[in-house]
């Protein structure tokens, strides 16, 4: 459905975003994650058609954003970061307006507007003048005017920025709906919403894309490891020789008091062998508990050079055990 | 032709909901209420060789002049700036509607709401017609010499106000580029070469509205004005166009 290749965006020197190449096939909830000013806004923004890209091509629906600007527009319901609306305009004026601007015919805009106002929960201020509305609710009414021609792709920068924790709940609940029925590209740095809405993720950073994958995917594969706590009764210069010689530990870190941090590649899970391995040398098990990264340890790993270095600490303590 | 319909409305909104489309209306009668009566005044006088009133008011007199050029960049510096500072500029060149049809739409409005700015003037036609035979013919061309010099200074601000975020600085630089397009009539008197004379006398704008105002309809001058019309209108679009690239 949405086929980006090569996209760049050069401003004055600095590759904004640099060649980023990704597929969203029909129907697919894609979450795009990255810190700020890494490149998501500028890339939703080409996707759109409301930015030029210096390099690369972006397909909608199989129509090309440079040639049919237009067609790739109308088949896409677009949410900016920053929701602006005109404060003149009544909530149900500027949804008929942008009906208009979309081309539904005359004789369906007020269906279409009654109904994008129910989905969005903005039926009670369908009066009022939308320069006075709540951020929550100039949020819920940029969604509204989104989606009034039902376009089969949604693309929403950071649609919860600024909600309080009511309203972004409906949010996201409407956005799980919408992915239903819709190919939604969702931008944010929030990551339980991520974990909650996207079955994809794309993680960028500093133009570039670093991850792409479903959740559980980034977990296991590309974060490369689990990891599985052990409490141990036992002599703990053997007992480190020991759980580091077990296939799949990648690293061991003795914490001491007998407690041992063990990385596993893959994300597999060891704790069958450390079990075991205890049985075997009679050593008094305490604890062993196996945990996957968070999402959130993901994304720092992915996108914070600092945190780049600590990845290669450990690796250093296996040298040293 | 629906779209642009719906641009064109809500342009009008936005003027109608404003305080500033009052101010302009009250300003823009009071000046042209005060020109009417000092016209008249003036030709009452019996000193006074015989001239047609209207002919006056069209472009007569140097306050038809100032006050346009002052109240031109004040209707259009807001329609693109404010767009673009506020976003939702971003939300109306990613609907379905071309950047030429934004800027055509936006146009459209800014010339609907300058005509509506001179309708009550035609009381003053009444008011003429009821005290003295008035020949209809030179008031149409007037109208349409006022039309035609609106349309093209609307474009100017139109162009101007796509070019940056701040109204203030879009109406600035209107007024600028206005300026130098009223003025440049105004130098034919200074240079000796016969072509730049001729080509300046034919860009003197003065010298349009007194032909319209004396029922002249000079083909030469609808080109020049719906020319620069199309032309600044052209620019505003390649301008919104060009933004992408930023």
């Amino acid at each position: 459905m949405i086929e980006v290749e090569g996209l760049t965006k050069r401003f004055v020197d600095k590759d904004v975003v640099a060649n980023v190449s990704f597929f969203v096939p029909e129907g697919e909830v894609l979450g795009f994650l990255g810190p700020n000013g890494a490149g998501k806004t500028t890339t939703m923004r080409m996707i759109t058609g409301f930015l030029s890209a210096t390099a690369g091509k972006v397909r909608v629906a199989g129509l090309d954003v440079d040639r049919d600007p237009l067609g790739v527009r109308a088949r896409i319901g677009y949410l900016p970061e920053n929701v602006a609306l005109y404060p003149e305009m009544r909530v149900e004026e500027y949804l008929r307006f942008r009906a208009a601007v979309e081309g539904i015919p005359r004789g369906e805009v007020k269906a279409r507007v009654d109904e994008a106002c129910d989905r969005c929960m903005v039926g009670d201020v369908r009066r009022q003048l939308a320069g006075t509305l709540s951020k929550g609710y100039r949020q819920r009414v940029g969604l509204a005017g989104a989606l009034i021609h039902k376009p089969p792709v949604l693309i929403l920068d950071e649609p919860t920025v600024g909600l309080d924790p009511r309203q972004i709940v409906k949010i996201r609940e409407l956005i799980t709906e919408l992915g239903r029925e819709h190919t939604v590209i969702l931008s944010t740095h929030i990551l339980p919403e991520v974990e909650q809405i996207c079955r994809r993720v794309l993680i960028i950073d500093n133009g570039t894309i670093v991850a792409d994958g479903t959740p559980e995917q980034l977990r296991t594969g590309l974060a490369g490891t689990a990891e599985v706590k052990v409490e141990l009764e036992g002599p703990p210069a053997e007992a480190l020789v020991g759980l580091s010689a077990l296939p799949g530990a990648k690293t061991v870190r003795d914490a001491g008091n007998g407690r041992f941090e063990i990385s596993v590649e893959g994300g597999a899970d060891i704790r069958r062998e450390v079990f075991s391995l205890a049985v075997q040398k009679g050593w008094m098990l305490l604890e062993l508990s196996s945990s996957m990264p968070s999402l959130e340890t993901i994304f720092l790993r992915l996108t914070t050079t600092d945190v780049k270095a600590e990845q290669e600490a450990p690796a250093e303590e296996v040298a040293n055990a | 032709m629906r779209k642009l319909l719906a641009l064109v409305n809500r342009e009008l909104l936005a003027y109608f909901s404003s305080p500033l489309a009052y101010v302009v209306l009250t300003a823009f009668l009071f000046v042209n209420g005060y020109v009417f009566y000092l016209i008249v005044a003036f030709l009452n006088d019996p000193r006074t060789p015989g001239m047609a009133p209207l002919k006056l008011i069209f472009g007569g007199t140097i306050f038809f002049w100032l006050y346009l050029l002052f109240v031109v960049p004040v209707i259009t510096m807001r329609l693109l700036a404010e767009e673009r500072r506020t976003g939702t500029l971003e939300v109306l060149l990613t609907s379905p509607v071309s950047e030429g049809q934004v800027v055509a739409g936006k146009l459209l409005a800014a010339f609907v709401f300058y005509v509506f700015l001179w309708v009550p003037t035609l009381a003053y036609v009444a008011i003429l017609a009821s005290k003295a035979g008035i020949d209809y013919g030179p008031v149409a061309s007037g109208y349409l010499g006022i039309a035609l010099l609106g349309a093209m200074f609307l474009s100017v601000g139109l162009f101007t106000s796509s070019l940056v975020r701040n109204q203030i600085v879009a109406a600035i630089l209107a007024f600028a580029i206005l300026i130098v397009l009223f003025s440049l009539g105004l130098v034919e008197n200074l240079v000796t070469s016969a072509g730049v004379k001729g080509a300046l006398g034919y860009m003197n704008l003065w010298n349009h509205m007194d032909d319209f105002g004396r029922g002249i309809v000079d083909t030469r001058h609808l080109v020049y004005n719906l020319s620069l019309t199309a032309f600044f209108g052209f620019l505003a679009t390649r301008t919104l166009e060009a933004s992408k690239g930023r």
